[in-house]
């Protein structure tokens, strides 16, 4: 385990930096163009990469959970909801798989 | 005090979504938990990040093996959004004192600065104070919720028996519902960035952490650049 002070220092600093930083950059940077459109695209595109390395760790029954959890957010659209139905999901198929 | 009813405002509007946080924080106590962090080292985690995905990332990561710096870079490239966010912030937070500046970029998490912008369109005038607010509310929330998981979780079954393992894809799935810009915008660059992943772990064989920042770097990348072309 790494240490945890070194880790806060880091994740806290850099955290912070990049609140106050994407203020100062926000004053001086043009709102259009290919650089923001990058950055908008972003966040998807690392969230999307994360549940795909999350998923290659898995097997079948996370795979299967993580179908089920797709459909319960496309219907409605609520977090709470779509966690409680991959755990449950995930549980059954385990047992199962 | 217009901005005392702001403040009260925004931590009203917000507790729906802080119920969720709530479900969050929670799991995520019982992951730091198996990082071997006390209740304290949680709680003061939760109030100096404060942007709970990354910090899922960040002991994910540990919990998974990987160093320090990799576990960390891997939960910066994820708070890269908060650059945007706090970009977009600039009316709101420029003639304010330097304090006021700081208190607002930390508060800035996706759920009070998405219900902002949102009451906004449907016409009431908030703001700073607003955003404020329902930042506390989550802070509040955030902070006693994963102190509380990681103190319950020395008296609670492995997170995995509970399927609580799953619960941060399930959650990260959620969240993607609420990214996607429709399929012009975002369906190849997610392609590409899912592909990549594939890719680098599967057959390149790379760290997963630095496999995952990769790939959302192309992805983004490619979209920026066929937005300049």
């Amino acid at each position: 385990m790494p240490d945890f002070g070194l880790v806060l220092l880091m994740l806290a600093g850099g955290t912070f930096a990049i609140r106050l930083g994407g203020y100062w950059l926000g004053r001086r940077l043009p709102a259009t163009g290919g650089w923001a459109q990058g950055l908008s695209a972003l966040p998807g595109c690392l969230i999307l990469s994360l549940v795909a390395v999350q998923l290659l760790q898995g097997g079948p029954a996370e795979w299967g959970a993580a179908l089920i959890a797709v459909l319960i957010a496309l219907l409605t659209r609520n977090l709470p909801l779509t966690m409680l139905a991959g755990i449950l999901a995930v549980l059954a198929l385990r047992a199962v798989v | 005090m217009p901005w005392k009813s702001d403040i009260q405002q925004g931590f009203r509007d917000i507790a729906p979504l802080a119920v969720g946080v709530a479900i969050y924080g929670l799991a995520f106590g019982l992951l730091a938990a198996q990082a071997r962090m006390d209740g304290l080292q949680t709680g003061m985690m939760g109030a100096l990040v404060f942007a709970g995905a990354s910090q899922i990332v960040v002991v994910e990561r540990i919990v998974a093996g990987a160093g320090a710096m990799t576990a960390v870079l891997a939960g910066l490239a994820l708070n890269l959004r908060l650059l945007m966010m706090t970009a977009a912030l600039r009316e709101d937070l420029s003639a304010r004192p330097w304090w006021q500046v700081m208190l607002g970029v930390h508060l800035t998490s996706d759920e009070n600065w998405a219900l902002m912008h949102a009451t906004r369109r449907q016409g009431h005038a908030v703001g700073y104070w607003y955003l404020v607010g329902g930042g506390l509310c989550l802070l509040l929330v955030w902070v006693s919720s994963t102190t509380l998981g990681a103190v319950l979780a020395q008296a609670m079954p492995e997170p995995r028996a509970l399927g609580m393992d799953f619960a941060f894809t399930a959650a990260f799935i959620a969240i993607l519902r609420g990214l996607w810009r429709g399929p012009r915008a975002d369906l190849l660059p997610w392609l590409i960035s899912g592909g990549a992943v594939v890719v680098l772990v599967t057959v390149v064989r790379i760290e997963p952490s630095w496999a995952l920042v990769l790939a959302a770097g192309l992805g983004a990348g490619f979209a920026g650049v066929r937005g300049n072309a």
